[in-house]
């Protein structure tokens, strides 16, 4: 009787097995690289209701954070404006009121002949967003010396706001194990431009030898000391 | 196999000692209950038949199905597109994720109740007593579970007319038709004080002259006004009271006759002498000393030194030997020589406490008993300013009783009926009055309530009621604090005020009803009311509603001197077997019928009975024997009896506590009306007596006869109150809380009951300790207080015990690299702990339902429960104990509540797969409930039990819909989404296959903690953020400024917590430091951060019996 298979068909099913095998490591390296936040949420920019310009308003205008995101301080959420708050500068005659971007704006604050309002809320597409269990607090990092940059980027230099930093649990673990890569004064929170090396020029400090501080780590570590931060990376931290 | 266990040594058979006992099965020695021992959760041979069908097989089937179909849609995995939507203009204060606390009351028979809610963005969370108030620093369960009302999806929605849907349309019509008639009007007001409904009233009678204004509450004996005069009643002061005498008189459960905190002030140490909270240790000259004479078991009775158990008729004839023996010139009945010398030696000591000591008579008893009480009272110098007893005037004045209404209804002086009680007169009223018959002999009917109960349906008109939160009003405190009612939300459900139908009536019939800008009628009518009786000006009242409550009192009333007449009263026998005595008792879930639909007051046990979603006749062990109920207290039985045959040799408890647990049910007979019931023993209770809890039984539609009859169309329950327990009103036929004279008959039903005594037991023994202020004897000699003192720490196995190290030292060790020391998992500014007080805790589930509304834990339903599974995080045990020489029909009881006691070195994390529970820097056995992979490992390790495990997803499924849980995705959601609205957004809501525990409101430190961080910030302004320097202490959040929400609901302050760090500073380390406090299970050596301070009781030498008080721990050595 004939042999069926030929002589070559010895090595197939190994070799078969080392494509499977190759696939598998593929697929299973593909999902891991980009199925996380990284590379999920970095960069998600979707559009808004009004083409709001931190451009504008933060690097043109000067205006601070805090003008409209004025719970930062004070509560977990760093609150998106109610519409009052635009309407200080965008209510009628004044900054660019009759603008068609501003629309949406306008119909929230609608009013009937009785002066009530009518109007519908602004839905603004959410960017950064922590999951369920994540109980961030804002005003436990602003009040410690972590600023705005250093977890949403940029920006005041955004035209359109972007997911800058992958938000991850191993991201917030690595400013949890080393804040002083991140901290800096109390005062210089909002400040987009500040540079710690540029700081340290111009407010002399030193260190507990007597050495002049000049690099952010070192201020970082100056920091840390003195306002005694330690967080924390136990679990109830954040999930509850 | 049962787990390895490191048990307690056998005592040897010739040791007497106390036994000590959670339920019937434990104190016989059963083993189903040796079951619940070693199992976290007894399963196996109770698997139902959804259970069993859900077999590996279908299961990998499923599995496969769900696995192809979850392919399909990944190719969409980007997370969907949400959105933040912010106010149009932002209300004042309001900052979003943040609470705010609002002060307002709680209005209810015996006085308001002052509190604070948590608010956030609108929607009211969480009660908290208002710590501002002199006279209430705690709350009960019903306070606490009465926020559920509020978002109960079968409240009243519709107006009803004659028991069918109508409209406002037509309501208002009829509103305005009666407010222009010349109607001879009978208003019906609940019991609670309110000063601008009682001036609305009067101005109604003045409007409507033919009218009148009664009150109804069915729990509220209207003997009262004869005794004590009309609208009087008797507040205790117990801050005062160095002896007290309750004649079956619950008042720190049930029957409240004043605020109780002083009460417990006085059996903790240094609270009772004006120290701070556990200075020094307890002074047994100032303790206070409380005999009490009951029936069943209250939880008053489990903190008395002296507990007499006699039949409710039986209590006048001791309460006439002790006034006889106080100099009283009454009759008296013949008594043993025990109850003899107990009347005599009780009496000695009031006597020579005269001017500190209070006698107390249940408001449920007969006239007699009260007036006696009075008699008492006034012999003992008890009342007047600065004495133990006051009568206090009430504005309840001029209000006439039930009865009176049925005689003027019956003389025709009535044809409009406007029921404002908040209670159910079709249902709970005297079955002699015959309620509904009343309701046809007038021409109009108006009903206004919460639920859509029986009287809803039974009347012309029924209006739905907007909740206390939801409206305008006032109220008075016990002692008479004016305080003031104001709205958390608007009415979820166009609910109508009190205040607002009165103020139309008195108008021309417009109902004006609160809108987002204007406020509903009630305000203008507590304004005026506030301006009229308190003070003018918009600055007071700003004040007042911002702190909730005006200080003020009520005036003092003089007692009657008159002595009763106690012939009749004496004559009557004692219950015998062939003719018993019921008592009617009020119920600690339900109240009296209208917390029927409240799912946490339902599935919260019993204080005494550990009962859930139920009621059932109580008997003595003893009375249940003679009867022949059962001969054994839990009877095994084979279950597949066949014609006599045993099919299989399986035993299965009949009275049991296991899964299928079931009842014998028994027949009633009293007064020619007949009650189908299931029966449990109960320890403690007076033979020949059955006690009946009221307020049950209000729909059934499973065949059981103890209950009305559902009817669909006219659904007087939701799914919480359907099949609920069974109604023993029928057998009420007067006024009266007992009745002598029924009779009880086996029938061969049985009846599945849900009890939780047994679920979650722990090993060993001397788990709740107690001592006593009398030298106790052990071995022959005596041992005095302070050697008992000394002794807590050392009693059971801890007296072979080396000490417990710590794991928490602020060195750690050296690290190789750096040279460095590396501290250990220890935080300098905060380390939390806690300590219970047994000689507080009195085990009535107030802190069991905070921390259910704190902490968003689910109900389970009754079939759930009867596995184990209820997910209390605090488990309310409950021990009988007996010593050897003493009398083991009325045993000891003491509560011990129990909750993860937060272990440093905590078994359970040891043996976590993902690390989801682990330890924090603090001192917390934290739970990452996101990591929970539902291996129930941790909770099979558990030594204290205290781990919850959502074997089912009972947040999102409704678990009161038969079979809904096993239907999984498929089954039906919770009913509408304002149960949501009472989550706690700072904690997770847990789903299907996660172990959850208490980890000391943790959500709580965090923000405190938080909160104190600011202080960087703050310190920077003006000078620098670079020059400024924090230290831990500035850190540390003030000391014992955070409250957890069990700590904060107590009312006896039984629980301190706070920071370890704070030193003598915090009550709680003060109470850590007490002789009292000892670790549970210290033996195993797992260094708890809850400890437990053990009971004193102080009992009188010369009482019989006062040997075996305060000896409820085993005492070895």
């Amino acid at each position: 009787m004939a042999n069926i298979f030929p002589r070559w068909s010895n090595f197939t099913p190994l070799k078969i097995a080392i494509c499977l095998g190759a696939i598998g490591f593929g697929v299973t390296f593909v999902f891991a690289v980009y199925s996380g936040p990284a590379s999920q949420r970095v960069g998600y920019q979707p559009t808004q209701p009004i083409p709001y310009s931190h451009d504008i308003h933060v690097n043109q205008l000067g205006l601070d954070c805090r003008y409209c995101h004025s719970f930062v301080e004070h509560g977990a959420q760093a609150n998106v404006p109610s519409a009052n708050v635009c309407w200080n500068c965008h209510g009628p005659n004044k900054v660019k009121s009759d603008s068609p971007k501003l629309a949406p704006l306008r119909k929230a604050m609608a009013q009937n002949e009785a002066g009530e309002n009518v109007g519908e809320p602004i839905e603004w597409v959410r960017v950064h967003r922590s999951p369920d269990y994540v109980y961030f607090n804002h005003s436990a990092h602003v009040n410690r010396g972590v600023s705005c940059q250093s977890c949403h980027g940029d920006v005041d230099e955004m035209k359109v706001v972007h997911h800058d930093q992958s938000l991850t649990m191993g991201w917030c673990l690595d400013c949890h194990r080393s804040p002083e890569e991140h901290l800096r004064p109390i005062e210089e929170i909002t400040n987009f431009d500040y540079d710690a090396e540029e700081y340290l020029r111009e407010h002399k400090l030193t260190n507990k030898d007597g050495e002049a501080i000049t690099s952010q780590t070192e201020f970082g570590e100056f920091l840390k000391a003195h306002w005694n931060v330690k967080p924390k990376e136990s679990c109830a931290t954040c999930h509850r | 196999m049962s787990k390895r266990v490191w048990n307690h040594p056998e005592p040897s058979k010739d040791e007497v000692q106390t036994q000590v006992w959670r339920s019937a099965g434990e104190l016989e020695g059963n083993p189903l209950f040796q079951n619940h021992l070693d199992r976290e959760f007894p399963e196996g041979g109770d698997l139902t038949e959804e259970e069993q069908e859900l077999s590996r097989r279908s299961f990998v089937k499923l599995m496969g199905a769900s696995s192809a179909l979850a392919g399909l849609g990944l190719a969409s995995c980007r997370r969907p597109e949400a959105y933040i939507v912010p106010y149009k203009e932002a209300p004042e204060w309001v900052i979003p994720g943040k609470a705010l606390y609002y002060a307002t009351s709680m209005p209810r028979s015996g006085g308001g109740v002052p509190l604070l809610v948590t608010s956030f963005e609108g929607r009211p969370t969480k009660l908290e007593p208002n710590s501002k108030h002199a006279e209430t620093k705690g709350t009960d369960a019903f306070t606490q579970a009465s926020i559920l009302n509020l978002y109960d999806p079968f409240r009243s929605k519709e107006v009803l007319a004659k028991g069918k849907k109508s409209s406002r349309k037509k309501l208002d019509a009829a509103l305005k038709e009666l407010a222009s008639s010349k109607g001879k009007i009978a208003f019906v007001f609940g019991e609670d004080d309110s000063p601008s409904r009682g001036r609305l009233a009067g101005e109604l009678l003045k409007k409507f002259p033919a009218s009148k204004a009664y009150r109804y509450e069915a729990l509220t004996n209207p003997v009262g006004d004869e005794v004590y005069g009309d609208g009087v009643e008797l507040v205790a002061d117990f801050a005062t009271a160095d002896r007290i005498l309750s004649l079956d008189c619950d008042f720190v459960g049930l029957d409240e006759v004043g605020p109780t905190r002083p009460f417990f002030d006085r059996r903790q140490g240094g609270a009772h002498d004006g120290d701070k909270l556990y200075a020094h240790k307890i002074d047994p000259k100032k303790m206070n000393r409380l005999y009490q004479v009951e029936a069943a078991y209250s939880v008053t009775g489990g903190i008395a030194d002296h507990r007499l158990r006699l039949a409710p008729s039986q209590i006048i004839k001791i309460a006439a030997a002790v006034a006889k023996n106080l100099g009283l010139n009454v009759e008296v009945a013949e008594l043993s020589a025990d109850e003899t010398k107990w009347a005599a030696e009780c009496a000695k000591d009031l006597q020579a406490n005269a001017g500190k000591s209070l006698v107390l008579a249940g408001s449920r008893h007969s006239a007699e008993l009260q007036q006696l009480a009075v008699a008492m009272n006034a012999k003992l110098q008890a009342f007047g300013k600065g004495k133990p007893a006051t009568l206090v005037q009430t504005g309840k004045k001029g209000f006439s009783n039930l009865a009176q209404l049925a005689k003027d209804v019956d003389a025709g002086a009535v044809d409009t009926l406007v029921l404002l009680t908040p209670s159910n007169p079709v249902y709970d009223a005297a079955s002699d009055l015959d309620f509904s018959a009343l309701l046809g002999k007038v021409k109009t009917s108006i009903h206004w309530g919460l639920r859509t109960n029986a009287t809803a349906y039974a009347c012309d008109w029924h209006i739905p009621a907007a909740h206390y939160l939801e409206s305008w009003g006032d109220t008075r405190t016990a002692k008479g604090t004016y305080s003031l009612l104001q709205p958390l939300i608007l009415p979820l459900y166009d609910g109508v005020g009190e205040l607002d139908l009165l103020s139309a009536l008195l108008g021309d019939g417009e109902l004006k009803l609160g809108t987002e800008t204007t406020p509903s009628a009630g305000y203008d009518v507590v304004r005026q009311t506030f301006e009229a009786q308190v003070e003018k000006g918009a600055a007071a009242w700003a004040k007042a509603l911002q702190l909730g409550f005006v200080e003020d009192s009520y005036s003092e009333a003089k007692p009657k001197a008159a002595l009763p007449k106690l012939t009749e009263a004496l004559k009557q026998a004692a219950p015998k077997k062939d003719s018993l005595e019921v008592v009617f008792a009020a119920d600690s879930s339900v109240w009296d019928g209208r917390y029927i639909d409240n799912s946490w007051l339902q599935e919260a046990p019993d204080p005494i009975s550990k009962l859930t979603w139920d009621n059932v006749a109580y008997l003595s062990p003893k009375t249940a024997k003679a009867l022949g109920i059962s001969s054994k207290l839990t009877e095994l039985e084979p279950v597949n009896n066949v014609a006599g045959i045993d099919v299989k040799n399986a035993p299965r408890p009949e009275i049991g506590e296991a899964g299928a647990a079931k009842a014998p049910v028994i027949t009633i007979t009293l007064g020619g009306k007949v009650l189908r019931i299931p029966a449990l023993v109960s320890f403690g209770l007076a033979e020949n007596t059955i006690v009946l809890p009221l307020g049950y039984g209000q729909a059934r539609d499973d065949g059981y006869s103890g209950g009305i009859k559902h009817n669909e169309a006219q659904p007087t329950v939701g799914h919480v109150g359907l099949n609920v327990g069974f109604n023993a009103y029928p057998l009420r036929a007067t006024a009266a809380f007992s009745a002598v004279g029924a009779t009880i008959a086996k029938t061969s039903d049985r009846y599945p009951v849900a009890l939780t005594q047994e679920h979650h037991a722990m090993y060993g023994r001397a788990l709740a300790r107690e001592v006593s202020t009398m030298p106790n004897e052990s071995h022959g000699h005596k041992v005095s207080f302070d050697e008992q003192l000394k002794k807590v720490k050392k009693q059971g196995i801890d007296s072979h015990m080396p000490p417990n190290h710590s794991i928490y030292k602020p060195e750690g060790k050296v690290d190789e690299e750096s040279g460095k020391r590396v501290k250990h998992l220890s935080d300098d500014r905060h380390q939390w702990a806690m300590a219970i007080d047994l000689n507080a805790c009195v085990g009535c589930n107030a802190c069991l339902i905070a921390c259910q509304a704190e902490n968003n834990i689910p109900v389970v339903g009754k079939e759930q429960v009867a596995k184990g599974r209820e997910m209390h995080w605090i488990r309310m045990d409950r021990y009988y104990a007996a010593t050897p020489d003493g009398d083991e029909d009325n045993p000891e009881m003491i509560p011990q509540p129990v909750a993860c006691t937060q272990c440093e070195l905590a078994p359970c994390e040891t043996v976590c797969p993902v690390n989801a529970t682990v330890h924090t820097e603090e001192g917390l056995n934290a739970m990452a409930y996101n990591r929970c992979i539902g291996t129930r490992y941790c909770a099979n390790n558990c030594p204290y039990k205290a781990r919850r495990f959502n074997f089912f997803d009972y947040n999102k499924r409704n678990p009161l819909i038969k079979k809904n849980l096993y239907k999984g995705p498929a089954g039906e959601k919770q009913v509408g989404d304002a149960r949501s609205l009472q989550r706690n957004p700072n904690v997770t809501v847990r789903m299907r296959g996660v172990m959850e525990k208490c980890t000391y409101c943790v959500q709580r430190l965090e923000n405190a903690k938080i909160k104190q961080k600011q202080i960087t910030r703050k310190k920077s302004l003006g000078v620098g953020s670079t020059s400024v320097s924090i230290s831990a202490e500035e850190l540390r959040i003030k000391v014992d400024s955070v409250k957890v929400a069990c700590q904060e609901a107590c009312s006896a302050s039984a629980i301190t917590f706070g920071n370890m760090l704070d030193g003598d500073k915090s009550a709680m380390m003060r109470a850590k430091s007490s002789e009292r406090n000892y670790d549970l299970l210290n033996y195993i050596g797992t260094l708890p951060r809850t400890s437990y301070l053990a009971r004193v009781k102080n009992p009188n030498q010369a009482i019989p019996g006062a040997n075996s008080v305060g000896r409820a721990t085993i005492n070895i050595h």
